[in-house]
């Protein structure tokens, strides 16, 4: 509590009341120098966490290899393997006198540890559905030698083909498989990630500790574990984002030709960025652009004319850059992102303004209870940093001067700053609590889940300011010490366990994505490749139309032909006139039916399409019934996946 | 204090050409990752940097920017070698060595290329510490080692595919019927074909054992007309249906 809240005499309740809140959200910034003094890193303790961390990645593999035979003790062995992985690294981050090399080194630690958990899920393929898309590209590149080849599955992926390029450069100069080259490039993409995100926390605090603290709440981000480590554009497209508010934040003090130096790296990372993922450019473009308009609304800046001008022209560059190749490459960006953004608000306003609807919950999965419990514990020390960190964070971009009380606050509304990327990164933190609105609604879960990614750069900043300047204050001791460290554990915990349904390679379920990919799936596809050849046309399930595109190499379709879907055809219960002449009428060669997907209902909620809601399981008879159809054959068998040949529908065998 | 030196860039330049010799000459997997991994991640990036002239005050912060500017450099790579349609091993090899050489010349000359930041200090290891780290290493490689070979060992589904084609190899007189097992067990199977619905052949007590795979091509008469035929698999031990395929034998 601060001086002034005991100090007083006749004290109203209400007033102990205003007191009190404003002592525990208000601006005051206790935490002193905040860094302990120069010191060396402790090897000793090095050593320890990584003896320490050796063992949890050990129990993380056990707990897959467990999940993949069923047996009940796989969430002990993993969970155990991740708590031992972040308990003891994260309250060695957090902890007020460890030294910034330290800090760093366990950062590094802890960020690849959490990426070779990923890894391990799958160590020898990747396995995501994105991550099978852009796979599927960078083989396409690799056999044609070419860029923008189209992908069906894929429509906007060939527009944005850094990742591949990337990939297959090192294919090219080393002669590893591409799996190989692939986990590789992400490996050093979460060091550059954390490594950049770092330096910007520091650039713009001036403090290793609250950085390091940032990057430690960072961690829980519901993307960070899972989703911006995949063999996918985003995984690339956020390294590059950060890295130019990195080089940006590092040059802010510089004036003249070291600030022109500065600006070129960053035009040549944003026009990386630019050809690199369309969401990550577009939110450097708010970024920059936002920071530009703090700059030049803010007054009271000797260096403001100078300063404003090098923001403003990134924020050109920022702006412009995506444009121009969305202009060039003629990328139908709002014909690809607008139904997704428009559903999703539509779900939120009509999940605030009206009754639930039955269709927003259907496709809602099932997820452990201590898992829920978990993350929801996490949101709440999540949001608990935010209300006691956002005025602070505020407050430590105030002039030097006014630091008691609300002065700051006063002042940053009297416009007089000195640091306008400490007042947008705390402004940027509101998007919190919008994206987990978002996330409770199916329609709306991909933006909340994609905003995560950007707005935990605010929250990450926010929090550590909390920790720094309110639960652990100046000296902290006993419970102020340990307390953060363990919320802050729990935090990166909750981050862990929102990444996915199931992180722990389990048996196979429906249509659940990576869960549904598995040896059989996988020899099935190459079999069409190695008996059919490649490039014939066929159409299936969303997960058997990504392992024929990739392993089989097929010319998968996701429409039979325009305006019916793959789901028309395959869920009537007869093969109808309607079916028949969908069929007649296309260029399908193929048919892939998998009867495994009528032995339970879909676990994302589909079986062909997102947009289709599932009524119930398939049935067999539906799916079985071409057997008996004049014109097509049954070719393949292996008593779960069939393969029928409908050539003889339209005449061309 | 930082390193005013510039002889990083003719390191640079030689990693660069020693890149280009092992991909021209060596199929060597260890030689060419351990010169190109290090030329796609940091080197390019690193004469960049320099040509560039932004200074930097630590380590880990050129380390990083190096990075940025070496995907910076790759990405550009990549359009320029598709409008020259040489996204070719060599040709990526010979784009990092005119960058890297080009990067490093623009340094070379320019008055003002700032200084490198220091090293800093490593912190001394106490032989348990330095055991300590490289025990985590092995446990760590050997898990994912594990990994694999569970990965690798591990199949939730058993099964038998059975198949039946048209000749692969274009003929319109043959067909292709194959077996491939993927069971725990050797497996044993009756199995007959019919044309157009008559017995055609028949195949008693065919072994498939695990991973084995066997196929027949058949003779067929060839007609005018399409004809249907169809392949049955049994188990000898309860002589019930287990897998039918089926397909069109082409017309003359």
């Amino acid at each position: 509590m601060s001086a002034h809240f005991t100090a007083g005499t006749r004290i109203t309740p209400l007033r102990t009341g205003i007191r009190f809140v404003s002592a525990v959200i208000g601006p005051d910034l206790r935490g002193g120098s905040v860094d302990a003094s120069l010191q060396r890193a402790n090897s000793g303790w090095i050593a320890v966490l990584c003896l320490t961390i050796a063992t949890a990645l050990f129990l993380v593999v056990a707990g897959h290899a467990a999940g993949r035979r069923g047996y009940d003790v796989a969430p002990l062995f993993f969970w155990s393997g991740v708590v031992l992985l972040v308990v003891p690294t994260s309250l060695r981050i957090a902890w007020p006198t460890t030294a910034r090399a330290e800090r760093l080194f366990l950062l590094f630690l802890l960020a690849e540890s959490l990426f070779y958990c990923k890894v391990v899920y799958s160590p020898t393929s990747f396995i995501g559905h994105d991550e099978l898309l852009h796979w599927i590209a960078a083989e396409d590149l690799i056999s044609a030698r070419r860029l923008f080849l189209s992908n069906p599955l894929l429509p906007i992926g060939p527009t944005y083909p850094a990742l591949e390029i990337l990939t297959t450069a090192i294919v090219n100069l080393t002669g590893l498989p591409l799996f190989v080259a692939g986990t590789l490039l992400l490996a050093v993409l979460r060091g550059t990630f954390i490594g950049a995100l770092f330096l910007f926390f520091e650039s713009i605090t001036g403090s290793p500790r609250i950085s390091a603290i940032a990057c430690l709440a960072y961690m829980g981000c519901s993307t960070f574990f899972l989703f911006d480590s995949m063999f996918s554009y985003e995984s690339l497209g956020i390294v590059l984002c950060v890295l130019t508010f990195a080089v940006e934040a590092a040059s802010k003090d510089l004036v003249g030709r070291p600030r022109l130096k500065s600006l070129g790296l960053i035009a040549l990372l944003l026009a990386s960025l630019a050809v690199t993922h369309h969401l990550s450019a577009a939110f450097a473009a708010i970024y920059f652009g936002s920071l530009a308009a703090l700059e030049a609304w803010r007054r009271h800046d000797p260096l403001r004319i100078k300063t404003s001008t090098a923001v403003g022209l990134a924020a050109i560059l920022a702006i412009a850059l995506p444009s121009l190749w969305v202009q060039a490459r003629g990328i139908p960006l709002a014909a690809y992102l607008g139904p997704v953004i428009e559903s999703g608000f539509d779900a939120l306003l009509r999940k605030i303004l009206g009754p639930a609807q039955r269709l927003e919950h259907l496709g809602v999965p099932d997820v452990a209870l201590y898992m829920r419990l978990t993350t929801l514990l996490a949101l709440l020390l999540v949001a608990l940093g935010l209300a006691t960190g956002f005025f602070r964070s505020l407050a430590m971009a105030a002039p030097s001067g006014a630091r008691s009380g609300w002065r700051p606050i006063q002042d940053i509304l009297k416009r007089r700053w000195h640091d306008s990327r400490i007042i947008l990164l705390t402004l940027l933190a509101f998007g919190f609590p919008v994206s987990v609105a978002f996330r409770l609604t199916s329609a709306g879960w991909q933006i909340g889940n994609r905003m995560g990614t950007f707005v935990f750069i605010g929250v990450g900043l926010v929090v550590a300011v909390s920790v720094v300047h309110f639960w652990e204050g100046r000296t902290p001791r006993g419970l102020r010490r340990v307390a953060p460290a363990v919320a802050l554990t729990v935090i990166v915990l909750g981050g862990v366990m929102s990444s996915s349904l199931n992180p722990i390679h389990g048996r196979y379920r429906v249509a659940a994505d990576q869960e549904s990919i598995e040896p059989m799936g996988i020899e099935t596809a190459r079999w069409t490749k190695e008996w059919l050849g490649a490039g014939n046309r066929f159409t299936t399930d969303r997960t058997n139309r990504l392992l024929l595109a990739g392993y089989g190499r097929q010319d998968v379709r996701v429409g039979v032909v325009q305006g019916i879907d793959p789901a028309r055809i395959f869920e009537a219960e007869t093969f109808g006139p309607d079916e028949f002449w969908a069929l007649a009428g296309s260029d399908i060669d193929f048919l892939l039916i998998d009867l495994r997907l009528t032995t339970a209902p879909p676990v994302l909620g589909f079986y062909f399409q997102p947009w289709e809601r599932q009524k119930g399981p398939l049935s067999g008879a539906a799916l079985l019934k071409f057997n008996d159809v004049k014109g097509v054959t049954r070719i393949y068998d292996n008593g779960w996946i069939v393969i029928y040949d409908v050539r003889g529908l339209h005449g061309n065998s | 204090m930082g390193i005013p030196s510039k002889r990083d860039l003719l390191a640079a330049c030689l990693w660069a050409a020693a890149t280009v010799a092992a991909v021209a000459v060596s199929d060597s997997v260890f030689l060419r990752t351990l010169l190109g991994a290090p030329m796609v991640f940091l080197v390019s990036g690193h004469s960049i940097l320099r040509a560039i002239g932004v200074r930097t005050t630590s380590v880990l912060q050129h380390l990083t920017y190096a990075v940025g500017a070496s995907f910076a450099a790759a990405i550009a790579g990549g359009f320029a070698l598709n409008a020259t349609g040489s996204l070719t091993p060599l040709g990526w090899a010979v784009w990092y060595c005119v960058v890297t050489a080009a990067a490093a010349l623009v340094a070379a000359i320019r008055r003002d290329t700032p200084d490198l930041p220091a090293w800093p200090a490593l912190v001394p290891l106490r032989l348990w510490q330095g055991a300590a780290v490289m025990l985590a290493m092995l446990v760590a490689t050997g898990a994912y080692a594990l990994a694999v070979r569970d990965e690798a060992v591990h199949r939730e589904f058993k099964y038998t595919e059975f198949w039946l084609l048209p000749s692969a190899s274009g003929e319109s007189s043959r067909i292709t019927v194959g077996i491939r097992s993927a069971e725990t067990q050797p497996q044993r199977f009756d199995l007959e074909i019919t044309l157009d619905g008559q017995p055609f052949a028949v195949f008693r007590s065919v072994a498939v054992a695990p991973g084995d795979t066997w196929t027949r091509e058949i003779p067929v008469p060839a007609l005018a007309t399409r004809q249907m035929a169809e392949a049955r698999l049994y188990r000898p031990e309860d002589n019930r249906l287990y897998r039918r395929v089926s397909t069109l034998v082409p017309r003359i």
